[in-house]
């Protein structure tokens, strides 16, 4: 085939420019970067998504923001109540309420329930606006926004053991009133005496077959209780978003400081209990692994209920023992972390450990607990006998252990008014601790501190050091915690003289701290930050405000010159 | 000296093997996949946000050890850190002051200072080479050979470098340098010493990431566990700790892990290639026009001639058409003549012949 002179001219041109655009295509691999996300300022703690439509498969447009407590007050001011929005239902012992969901009772097929929504909310933002005042939006992307300038402020909401007290009050003991459990015979919900529990045991963060979630059975029992007691003109809790889940609200509710013992069967003082399940079928392997086991530990059941605010704090999943589902091995119940685990973990709000690093933070505790390594990390096997304590072999004969009612163990029901249970034992191994309830004499802690090393452009320091070994003490004087915990009168000593064994008279801070970097070296503090970290850092945790940190005259008096 | 054949070839195998394998290795090194992590030995400052006082000393021994000029406002003001300030001509270093949420509402601190990438965005886009990356890690500057075009200020992915817009006939960038002339004498930059708390610290920057992370290793809760710098636009000799979000101390979190002459090398690696490219493409074009022209020329001169061929034929054609008619009307006329002469002449006879 002959091709034209032009044709020829067309090839050499397009050839040329092709090679030049693959080279500077390839060329072209520098890419856009974006600013950064930031969170709307607007904040409510009444914002809810509407996302009913889920059930039915995946949403074709975003989820609307919608403001409830706006809604109830735009319709109180109409003399509205919630039967506006929320239809009557009746519930399983054949009572009357409100259901949660939006003009209807069931979630019958997307097109109706779509429907339900949009022909009820168009017409009511209509109506209140054709009467000329403010209303809600009528176009589609303003209830269906992508990205929203609102954003929830709510917080969770939760029983704790006060607001428990002031319901058990409320209903005179009747804990029937909300307490329930599945009878699977029945098919019912039925009170189970002396099997109370948290709420979210069963009702999870999402609803599991016939098991409503958490969120659903709260809004339904809570909301719908407040409503009746509000009807009879009785003090009742809130019935808006706001009242339950702003924090400034959450705060203000009333706490009563005496509460009576939670009777659910607990012990008082038992070892922690580390055989059920069993794991070991042979007798042998049992015998030899129980007596190679870590020692025992004492827990005083009774000290921690008055420590903490709920009961789920460690019972997450139930009111059973941890090695029900912690096994010594580990179990698919308890998601496979052992016993072990389950009692060390440093970053677990539900582990011993976990918990107790917590307490640390606190303003009197962490001028001191601020340096140090938490948790295990400080590799110091001396820690272990705080709560590991003295093998049974140095328990003298008289002294048995209890073996634990049956009932107890196997989480039977226990009448009420049963007395709890202590093992003599384990009772006797925490009553031999000797609480720590202060530090040396006060002829052997020196009054004053000289610091004059490092001084050049100030005078020599003069550190007030009794003075503050005698306000460290008093602000720890009336923890429990810290008085077993400090096992030493010169404990309280290693807040500032740490990584030197306790001693009456530690080494000086020179012994370690030298030049800044030496060498280019830079894992330990000069001598100066060594000092001005230890004494703001302890400061600025403790609340300190004076003197501040940057001002030096605070502290150091300057040089005549 | 005898030289065998055996030996001459010996010899020039191996240079042959050497110089290959030096060419083969060195482009091997050129095109590795694997990333330049800094120079081994590297030196570094870790700046631990949770123990900056915000007492402006680092400032202050900044501008001591590098003779800069005397501040407005004294050191010791510390009412300065209300307002968000910059780095700027004559200033290498400022603290500046973020109150945050977290941390008891407490503020934080954050130094900010040229923070030495691992791979300079700076010297990458500057085509004089005035910075350079050194092996102490400090990024160095050189005004000698800068032509103050200032791409080292918009490259800067953290807005450090600076220039002297006060100097109009000797403007220079400015920037932060490790206080490079001190690092190589054993001392410590001038920030560094200073500092009271050793929210600074000095040393290698491998020991520098050990330390860190084992600060947060040791101390989970007051630190976010992440540290500023280790890979951050490639990675920095700068390392930052803190404890609340980076961003919340003014520091950007969507810089990505990228060093920045990577974004830009693919494009900027083909410009050789463009240059040796245009002399070959516009020669091309060049010799294209002008093969075009030639060949234009040519059908042109050849169509002419033809038509002055066809012309000329045509006109010769014409001529001898004429030149024939001509031709046949002159033999007409003489044939004409003749015949009229001759017939004349024989009327003439037979008039005599009646008249006789």
């Amino acid at each position: 085939m002959k091709i034209s002179e032009k044709g020829k001219s067309i090839i050499r041109w397009t050839s040329c420019l092709g090679l030049l655009a693959v080279v500077v295509i390839y060329g072209m691999r520098a890419e856009g970067v974006t600013g950064p996300w930031t969170e709307p300022e607007n904040k409510r703690p009444d914002m809810i998504t509407i996302d009913a439509m889920k059930v039915f498969g995946d949403l074709e447009r975003p989820g609307v923001i919608f403001l409830h407590d706006r809604h109830t007050e735009a319709l109180s001011s109409k003399g509205q109540d919630c039967s506006a929005c929320h239809l009557k239902e009746t519930d399983t012992r054949g009572q009357e309420r409100l259901s949660i969901k939006y003009k209807r009772l069931k979630d019958t097929n997307r097109n109706e329930v779509m429907s339900i929504y949009h022909n009820n909310c168009i017409q009511c933002h209509t109506e209140v606006a054709s009467e000329g005042e403010k209303s809600g939006p009528l176009v589609c992307g303003e209830c269906h926004q992508e990205k929203p300038d609102i954003v929830s402020s709510g917080q969770p909401m939760g029983m704790d053991k006060s607001l428990h007290f002031r319901h058990v009050k409320a209903h005179e003991n009747k804990c029937e009133q909300c307490h329930h459990e599945y009878d699977e015979k029945s098919k019912t919900l039925i009170y189970a005496k002396g099997r109370e529990g948290t709420c979210r045991y069963c009702h999870m963060e999402e609803t599991q077959e016939n098991r409503i979630s958490m969120r659903n059975a709260s809004h339904i029992s809570c909301v719908d209780c407040h409503l009746k007691t509000k009807a009879k003109e009785l003090p009742s809790g809130p019935v808006n978003c706001q009242g339950c889940h702003d924090l400034s609200a959450q705060e203000k509710i009333e706490v009563v400081k005496d509460i009576p013992r939670m009777e659910r069967g607990q012990p008082d003082i038992v070892f922690v209990k580390r055989e059920q399940p069993d794991p070991y079928t042979d007798p042998e392997l049992k015998k030899e692994i129980s007596e190679n086991l870590m020692d025992q530990v004492p827990f005083s059941h009774l000290a921690h209920e008055n420590a903490n605010d709920t009961c789920r704090v460690c019972h997450h999943a139930g009111m059973e023992s941890c090695v029900t589902c912690h096994s010594l091995k580990g179990s698919k119940e308890g998601n496979f972390v052992r016993l072990e685990t389950s009692m060390h973990q440093i970053d677990s709000q539900m582990s011993c450990l976990g918990c107790h690093e917590t307490r640390k933070e606190d303003k009197n505790c962490s001028g001191c607990h601020e340096f140090m390594p938490s948790g295990l990390k400080t590799k110091d096997p001396s820690t272990c006998i705080s709560c590991h304590m003295k093998p049974l072999a140095e328990i003298p004969d008289s002294v048995q252990p209890l073996v634990l009612a049956e009932n107890v163990t196997n989480n039977e029901p226990v009448e009420n008014g049963s007395v709890h249970m202590s093992d003599p034992l384990a009772k006797m191994l925490l009553e031999s601790r000797v609480p720590i309830t202060a530090t040396y004499d006060e002829e052997d802690i020196p009054e004053k501190v000289i610091i004059k090393k490092l001084s050049k452009k100030y005078e020599p320091t003069e550190l007030p050091h009794r003075k503050i070994v005698n306000t460290l003490m008093k602000n720890i004087q009336d923890s429990k915690i810290t008085q077993y915990f400090h096992q030493d009168p010169g404990t309280l000593c290693q807040g500032c003289h740490h990584n030197s064994p306790v001693s009456k008279k530690p080494p000086s801070c020179e012994s370690c701290h030298g030049a800044a970097f030496e060498g280019g070296y830079p894992y330990k503090p000069g001598l100066m930050a060594a000092y001005h970290n230890q004494c703001m850092g302890c400061h600025d945790r403790m609340g300190i405000e004076k003197p501040a940190t940057n001002d030096c005259t605070g502290c150091h008096k300057e040089k005549k010159k | 000296m005898s030289i065998s054949r055996r030996q001459f070839l010996g010899w020039l195998g191996a240079a042959g093997t050497a110089g290959a394998g030096a060419a083969v290795g060195k482009k091997a090194h050129a095109a590795a996949t694997k990333r330049f992590e800094g120079y081994p030995d590297s030196d570094g400052v870790l700046f631990d946000s949770t123990r900056c006082i915000g007492c402006r000393k680092c400032e202050e021994g900044c501008q001591k050890v590098n003779e800069l000029p005397e501040p407005e406002r004294p050191f010791d003001d510390l009412t300065v850190l209300e307002n968000k300030r910059r780095t700027r001509a004559g200033v290498y270093t400022v603290v500046n002051k973020y109150d945050t949420e977290e941390n008891g509402k407490r503020p934080v601190f954050r130094k900010i200072q040229c923070n030495h990438c691992l791979e300079p965005a700076c010297a990458s886009a500057c085509f004089v080479a005035a910075f350079s990356k050194t092996p102490s890690g400090a990024v160095t500057y050189d005004e000698s050979v800068c032509v103050g075009c200032r791409y080292c200020m918009i490259a800067c992915p953290f807005e450090i470098p600076t220039y002297e817009y006060d100097q109009p006939l000797t403007p220079k960038v400015e920037k932060c340098t490790m206080c490079y002339p001190r690092i190589t004498q054993g001392l410590l930059p001038g920030c560094v010493e200073i500092c009271p708390v050793e929210a600074l610290s000095f040393g290698k920057r491998k020991d520098l990431l050990r330390e860190a992370r084992d600060r947060i290793q040791k101390h989970p809760k007051r630190y976010v566990d992440h540290i500023y710098g280790e890979k951050e636009m490639g990675g920095t000799n700068w390392l930052y700790l803190s404890g609340v979000e980076f961003e919340k101390m003014g520091m950007r979190e969507d810089l990505g892990t990228t060093p920045a002459p990577d974004l830009t090398h693919g494009a900027l690696s083909i410009v050789p290639i463009v240059v040796g490219l245009w002399p070959v493409l516009l020669t091309g074009v060049y010799a294209i026009n002008k093969r075009k022209e030639k060949i234009n020329r040519e059908e042109k001169e050849r169509a002419v001639a033809e038509a002055l061929e066809k012309v000329n034929a045509e006109a010769q054609a014409k001529l001898s058409q004429v030149m024939e008619k001509a031709e046949n009307d002159k033999k007409t006329a003489i044939d004409t003549a003749v015949k009229k002469a001759l017939e004349e002449a024989a009327k003439k006879e037979s008039d005599d012949k009646e008249t006789s």
